[in-house]
C-alpha cells in the first residue's frame, strides 16, 4: 500500500487545490464530408460529428465520476474548414458554421474549434471566401471558434493575409458591438499553429492527424500556486529557499498533475475506442480566484505582474512545466506552455488596470511562453492596420524563434482606455489596455506580399 | 501434492522474529509464499502463506514454532487451506479506492467508518491510522467490486456522513494515487 503521507499529499492536491482536467478535446477529420453540394456536405458533417462524439460527453462525465476529478471542458476540434469546403463561397461557409454549431450543441460539447484556414504562404480563392465569412459566421453562432495560420518558420509571414486580419478582427468586434465585441474573442491568428492543440480558440484537427483522436489539456495554475505557497511556508528563514528549488517544485507538481490528466484522457479514449493523441502541458488560467498564472508571478517574487523580472519568471515557469510534464506523459504536444490570456486571468487583468502590465511587456513575455498576445481588450478606435501590425510583431517572434505564437485582440467597440469589458464565464473581464503609436504602421501593412522565411528554416 | 497453511503470529517486537518463524517453517520443508508484517506500539504481527508436504500437520508446525528459543511469547494461529479452496491473488482488486478520513480525535471514528463500509458491502483490505496533535487520520484501501451502490451515490453518502460527524472524508480511485506517486516498471 502507498504510504499515508503520499496519500494525504495527493488528497490535498485534489481537494484543496482544485485539481482538474482542463479539457478533453476530440479531434475529428471532416475531409470525407465534402459532397457535390452544400446541403449534403452539411448533412455529412452533422452525421459524422454525431457518430464520433455522440457518447463523448457521457464518457468524460463517467470517468470524471469514477476518478473523482472533474473534466471542466468537453470540446471538439475539426479539420480546418477551408479545406473541407474547398470551392464553396462565403455564404456556403456561413451555413457550414451554423451546421457545426448545431452539431456541437447536439452532442453537448462546450465549444467547437476548427473554423480555420492555413494560409502561411498563399491564399487560394477558397481561403479568401472563407476568411470573408468569419465575421458573420462567428457573430451568428454560439460555440464556434475560428483561427487562421498566417505564418510559419518554414514559410515566413503571408503579409496579404496579415493585412486582412486587422479588418477581420475589427468587423468581428463591430458585428457583436452589443456584446462588447465578443466575437473577436473567438478568433485567433497563429504562427506555427499545432494540429493537436486541445485549447480554444485555436484548436484544429490537423490534416496530418488520424480519423479521430482525443487530446487532453491538464489542470490550471492553481495547483502550482498552492504547491509553491506550501514550499515557501516551510522555509520562513530568508535565504533558505533558492530559485532553483522553486523550479523543482513546479516540475514535480506538474509531473503529478500531468499523470492525472493522462490517466483520465486515456480512460476516456479507451471507453470510446478513439485513439489517444497528446497531453498539452499548458498552464491555462481561468477567471476564478486562485486559478491564475499572474498569481504565480507574485508568489515567485515580483509585486506586480509586468515588473522587471516578469519575463525571467515566465521563462522558468514555462520550462519547469515542460520538464515535469514531458516525462509524465507518453505523448506530449499541442501548445505546451504557460498561457497569459489577459481577460481570462483575474490577476493579469488587474495588472492592466493599474498600468503595471503593458502591451509591450506582454509582447516580450510571449517570447518565452505560449501562446502570445491573448485575450487583450484594446480601444475600439484602434485602426485595422495597427491591429495587423501588432499581429505582425507577434508572428515575427514565432517565425524567428521556431515556436507557436498567436494573437487574440478584441477592439471593444465604443470603449476607450479607462473603460472595462466583461464577457462572463471562462472568457473573463478586463480593463481596456492602452495601445501606443496608433496609426503609424499603415505603410508597412500596405506592402503585402510575404515576409521571407528566416535563414534557419533551410535545414535540408 | 502440497498443502497450504495461513499462519499468523503476534508477539512483542525484537530483532529476529521473522528469522525464527521462517526457520521453523524451513525445517519442516515448508516454502513461504506471501508474507506481510507490521509493527505497532512495539508489537509485531505477521501473516504468511506457506506450502508444506502432505504429511506435515498444523500441530507439527505449532510445535516447531513453540521450540523457538525466545524471551517473548508467540501467539500463533494456523489455518489449513482445504483442497479446492482458491486463494485470492495478491495485489489490489480492480475497483480499488482509497478513503481518507481526517478530524479531531474522538472515540468511535474507526468504528463509524468501518460500519459505514460494512453497511454498503465495501471490503476494507488495508487500513492505517495515525494520531498526531489530537488530529486523527485514517487511510483505507477499499474494494468496491461488491459495493451496494454506484460510486457517485457512495460519494454523496460519504459527504453526508462527513458533515454529520465533523470529519473530512474523501474517496478517490487508487489509480490516481498510483500515477501521482509511482513510476511503474512493466
Amino acid at each position: 500500500m502507498l504510504r499515508s503521507d503520499q496519500i494525504l499529499s495527493t488528497v490535498e492536491m485534489i481537494q484543496k487545490e482544485n485539481l482538474d482536467v482542463r479539457t478533453v478535446t476530440m479531434g475529428i477529420n471532416l475531409l470525407d464530408c465534402r459532397s457535390g453540394n452544400l446541403v449534403d456536405t452539411c448533412n455529412n458533417i452533422e452525421n459524422k460529428i454525431a457518430r464520433f462524439a455522440g457518447n463523448f460527453v457521457a464518457a468524460c462525465n463517467k470517468m470524471s465520476k469514477k476518478y473523482g476529478i472533474p473534466v471542466v471542458n468537453k470540446r471538439i476540434s475539426v479539420t480546418p474548414i477551408a479545406f473541407v469546403g474547398a470551392g464553396f463561397k462565403k455564404d456556403d461557409f456561413i451555413e457550414i458554421a451554423k451546421t457545426l454549431d448545431r452539431a456541437a450543441t447536439a452532442v453537448g460539447v462546450d465549444i467547437l474549434g476548427g473554423y480555420s484556414a492555413q494560409v502561411e504562404k498563399g491564399m487560394t480563392d477558397t481561403d479568401r471566401e472563407f476568411i470573408a465569412s468569419i465575421p458573420e459566421a462567428l457573430a451568428q453562432t454560439d460555440k464556434i471558434c475560428a483561427s487562421i495560420n498566417i505564418a510559419t518558420t518554414h514559410k515566413g509571414i503571408n503579409m496579404d493575409a496579415l493585412a486582412i486580419m486587422g479588418h477581420t478582427i475589427k468587423e468581428l468586434a463591430e458585428q457583436t458591438a452589443d456584446q462588447g465585441g465578443f466575437a473577436a474573442a473567438k478568433f485567433v491568428v497563429f504562427c506555427n499553429q499545432p494540429g493537436d492543440n486541445p485549447f480554444m480558440a485555436g484548436a484544429i484537427h490537423g490534416v496530418e492527424e488520424a480519423e479521430a483522436v482525443l487530446n487532453v489539456g491538464v489542470s490550471g495554475p492553481g495547483v502550482i500556486a498552492r504547491a509553491l505557497e506550501r514550499l515557501i511556508k516551510k522555509h520562513p528563514k530568508p535565504g533558505s529557499l533558492k530559485f532553483d528549488e522553486l523550479a523543482e517544485e513546479i516540475k514535480q507538481t506538474t509531473f503529478r498533475v500531468t499523470r492525472c490528466g493522462e490517466l483520465i484522457g486515456r480512460a476516456v479514449s479507451k471507453s470510446l475506442g478513439i485513439e489517444f493523441g497528446v497531453v498539452d502541458l499548458s498552464l491555462a488560467p481561468t477567471p476564478t480566484i486562485g486559478d491564475s498564472v499572474g498569481e504565480i508571478f507574485k508568489i515567485l517574487g515580483v509585486d506586480s505582474v509586468g515588473a522587471p523580472g516578469s519575463t525571467a519568471i515566465l521563462a522558468m515557469l514555462n520550462d519547469a512545466v515542460k520538464k515535469g510534464g514531458i516525462f509524465a506523459s507518453k505523448t506530449v504536444g499541442g501548445l505546451s506552455g504557460a498561457f497569459i490570456p489577459v481577460m481570462e486571468d483575474a490577476v493579469l487583468a488587474e495588472a492592466v488596470g493599474d498600468g503595471s502590465l503593458t502591451l509591450e511587456k506582454l509582447e516580450a513575455m510571449t517570447c518565452v511562453c505560449s501562446v502570445g498576445l491573448d485575450m487583450i481588450a484594446i480601444p475600439g478606435s484602434v485602426d485595422a492596420d495597427t491591429i495587423s501590425a501588432i499581429i505582425a510583431d507577434e508572428m515575427a517572434l514565432g517565425v524567428i524563434n521556431s515556436k507557436t505564437t498567436a494573437a487574440r485582440l478584441i477592439p471593444v467597440p465604443g470603449k476607450e482606455v479607462g473603460d472595462h469589458v466583461s464577457f462572463g464565464g471562462l472568457f473573463g473581464a478586463s480593463p481596456i489596455m492602452p495601445v501606443n503609436n496608433i496609426g503609424k504602421s499603415s505603410r508597412f501593412i500596405a506592402w503585402g506580399g510575404r515576409m521571407p522565411a528566416p535563414i534557419h528554416s533551410f535545414k535540408n | 501434492m502440497k498443502k497450504q497453511m495461513i499462519i499468523s503470529v503476534m508477539s512483542k517486537d525484537r530483532p529476529g522474529i521473522i528469522a525464527s518463524i521462517t526457520g521453523a517453517i524451513y525445517q519442516l520443508g515448508g516454502d513461504v509464499a506471501d508474507l506481510n508484517q507490521t509493527v505497532l506500539c512495539g508489537y509485531l504481527t505477521m501473516i504468511l502463506n506457506a506450502s508444506f508436504d502432505e504429511e506435515v500437520t498444523k500441530e507439527d508446525l505449532r510445535a516447531a514454532i513453540s521450540h523457538v528459543k525466545t524471551e517473548c511469547t508467540f501467539e500463533v494461529s494456523i489455518k489449513e487451506i482445504q483442497p479446492g479452496e482458491q486463494l485470492e491473488a495478491a495485489g489490489p482488486p480492480k475497483e480499488t479506492y482509497i478513503l481518507t478520513v481526517q478530524g479531531p480525535n474522538k472515540a468511535g471514528i474507526v468504528h463509524g467508518i468501518s460500519l459505514f463500509c460494512s453497511e454498503h458491502n465495501v471490503n476494507i483490505f488495508d487500513l492505517a491510522t495515525t494520531l498526531q496533535d489530537d488530529q486523527y487520520t485514517m487511510a483505507l484501501q477499499l474494494d468496491l467490486q461488491k459495493c451496494s451502490c454506484e460510486i457517485e451515490e457512495l460519494q454523496h453518502k460519504l459527504d453526508a456522513y462527513s458533515t454529520a460527524n465533523g470529519l473530512t472524508v474523501m474517496i478517490q480511485h487508487n489509480d490516481i494515487f498510483q500515477v501521482t506517486n509511482e513510476i511503474t516498471l512493466h
